[in-house]
């Protein structure tokens, strides 16, 4: 069975048609980026404006108890929340393939276009590399244009201490060009599987999103003092998501198998 | 090997038998009714027949490709039109088309000419643009067959064409198929309008988990042995002496018609002798036609036997 890239592009240019007129599903989309920018812009904000309150420096010297005295507290914060905001901001682009690839592979059991759409000569591996493209171009998209987005914010509001620009900087460059679009793939991954295992979309994307506990969890960490985050720390993160990537697309192609989705869902 | 050449198939769920031991062929341009109740395996036969299942014993040929290959040659030489339309409600119909021009890999500039055509065959010419959650039920299903001829199949499934149809559109669609099969391409009518099979079908097989039945629609409705009696007066007055021969045990009177229920056909003349014996004047004795709707019932109850 030959691997044909223009049936793959047409599966993901039907998904991706399907998506932009789907007002609901753009609204849902829509929502974590902007949570995801206007958050640590607030943060940041809140310790420009007082930068000399003396709570901050009792906080920062929580998470380095070695601070200099002559170091600015709301400074080493702006740098450690942009630092730990990095492990949120993964949520992303985890969370938003989900939506879409649940909508695209567990929609079609429910709208009964599933079957026609085997009956054609698409192969597995064809309709999982479309629905995939389907999901992560708009992801990642959005996590770099939410990137953008940040990157302006957090300068803008941290000028006025600062007096340089903050962003972006070398992990976060790395981390959005590199580490995010693996993220994207794993939450694609998760959700094309669990997709192929149950009826309805909704059901697929509360499963899937069950993902984003441990990354939520491992900022919670940073944020308590448990974990240090940085560049080392997020590319291992990186590496560990590559091998489950290769997992998943392998599970998925299997899972993926006409006569199991036909007869179960067809 | 043009048409479709079957033998022996079956298919297994686990334990369950859905089919066994299915043969039969169909030739090009030939309309095969495939008829059976509700999970009599119709649904199972042509999904092995369109490369989506994988048959557990025997073998078969759809156009040439085998079924149990990789599948993919077979797919793009059958139509398959599934009891639902399975349409992409957001998009339009020109898109939903599109769509499966691009799986088909067909050059869209020819492509679309024929898919026009056929909208505009089945009343659809104009609505294109329009996306497919305003269509009605019968629009869908008539875009539902554009879409199984879009990509100009060899052989074509139609699972319950003319389901949601008024009768204009339904008559627009029996026409089309009757056209189809005149062009030389092979076509398998799964439906349970038994009226609608005796007007498109040559042949018939009557499958219930396997087969019961097959063959030309005209020789299944003659088997069974009835005869049609045309006598004199009022046939009611003869039906209980009819009903006391033990080879006659099923006797229907309308008018001057008897309709006589018959266990072997040698009784033909003993029937007449008996109406005659009785005082009745025989105007003809003929070997009639059951409905096919009364074929398919009696096969479907020996078959439970």
């Amino acid at each position: 069975m030959a691997f044909r890239p223009r049936r793959a592009l047409a599966v993901f240019w039907k998904d991706f048609l399907d998506l932009r007129k789907n007002v609901g599903l753009l609204v849902s989309m829509a929502v974590l980026p902007t949570v995801m920018v206007l958050v640590p812009i607030g943060v940041v904000w809140s310790y420009v404006r007082t930068p000399n309150h003396a709570d901050l420096r009792s906080v920062a010297l929580f998470y380095d108890p070695s601070l200099p005295l002559g170091a600015s507290a709301a400074r080493f914060l702006i740098d450690k929340t942009l630092t730990d905001w990095f492990g949120m901001f993964l949520v992303m682009p985890v969370f938003v393939p989900i939506l879409i690839a649940s909508q695209s592979v567990a929609g079609e059991k429910e709208r009964r276009t599933l079957e026609p759409l085997l009956a054609s000569p698409v192969t597995a591996a064809e309709l999982v590399t479309g629905k995939s493209l389907a999901a992560l171009v708009p992801a990642v998209a959005i996590t770099w244009v939410a990137f953008v987005f940040f990157c302006v914010g957090v300068d803008v509001v941290a000028w006025p201490l600062v007096k340089m620009p903050l962003m972006p900087d070398a992990l976060w460059t790395f981390g959005v060009f590199v580490i995010a679009p693996l993220f994207a793939f794993f939450g694609n991954g998760v959700a094309v599987l669990i997709s192929a295992r149950v009826s309805e979309a909704r059901m697929a994307q509360q499963l899937s999103a069950l993902v984003v506990l441990p990354i939520v969890g491992m900022v919670g960490g940073q944020v308590a003092g448990f974990l240090k985050a940085g560049l080392g720390y997020y590319a291992l993160q990186g590496a560990v998501v590559l091998v489950l990537d290769a997992i998943l697309l392998w599970a998925s192609i299997r899972l993926l198998d006409r006569e199991r989705l036909v007869s179960r869902w067809g | 090997m043009s048409g479709i050449h079957v033998e022996g198939l079956g298919k297994r769920f686990g334990e369950r038998t859905a089919v066994e031991g299915l043969s039969f062929h169909v030739r090009p341009g030939e309309v095969f009714g495939l008829l059976g109740p509700n999970g009599a395996g119709k649904t199972t036969t042509v999904r092995m027949l369109t490369g989506l299942l994988r048959p557990s014993e025997g073998e078969a040929t759809v156009w040439g490709h085998p079924v149990d290959g990789d599948g993919e040659p077979l797919r793009k030489v059958v139509g398959l039109l599934t009891e639902q339309p399975g349409l992409y409600d957001r998009l339009t119909a020109r898109e939903n088309l599109r769509f499966f021009m691009k799986l088909h890999e067909l050059d869209e500039a020819r492509a679309w000419p024929r898919a026009l055509h056929y909208l505009e065959r089945f009343g659809l010419g104009g609505r294109e643009e329009e996306p497919v959650g305003g269509f009605s039920k019968g629009m869908r299903q008539k875009l539902a067959i554009v879409r199984t001829l879009v990509h100009d199949p060899k052989v074509i499934f139609l699972d319950e064409p003319t389901s949601g149809l008024d009768p204009e559109s339904a008559r627009t669609v029996r026409d089309a198929v009757a056209e189809l099969a005149s062009e030389g391409r092979t076509i398998v009518l799964c439906s349970h309008n038994l009226a609608e099979v005796e007007r498109l079908c040559e042949r018939v097989a009557v499958v219930k988990r396997r087969l019961l039945a097959i063959g030309p629609v005209k020789e299944l409705r003659r088997a069974g042995h009835a005869l049609d009696v045309r006598v004199d007066g009022e046939a009611e007055r003869y039906r209980n002496v009819l009903t006391s021969l033990p080879f006659a045990p099923n006797v229907l009177a309308e008018g001057a018609r008897l309709r006589v229920m018959l266990a072997d056909e040698a009784h033909a003349p003993d029937v007449v002798a008996c109406l005659v014996g009785a005082g009745a004047r025989v105007h003809s004795a003929v070997p009639a036609q059951r409905p096919l709707e009364e074929v398919y019932l009696e096969l479907l109850r020996e078959g439970r036997g």
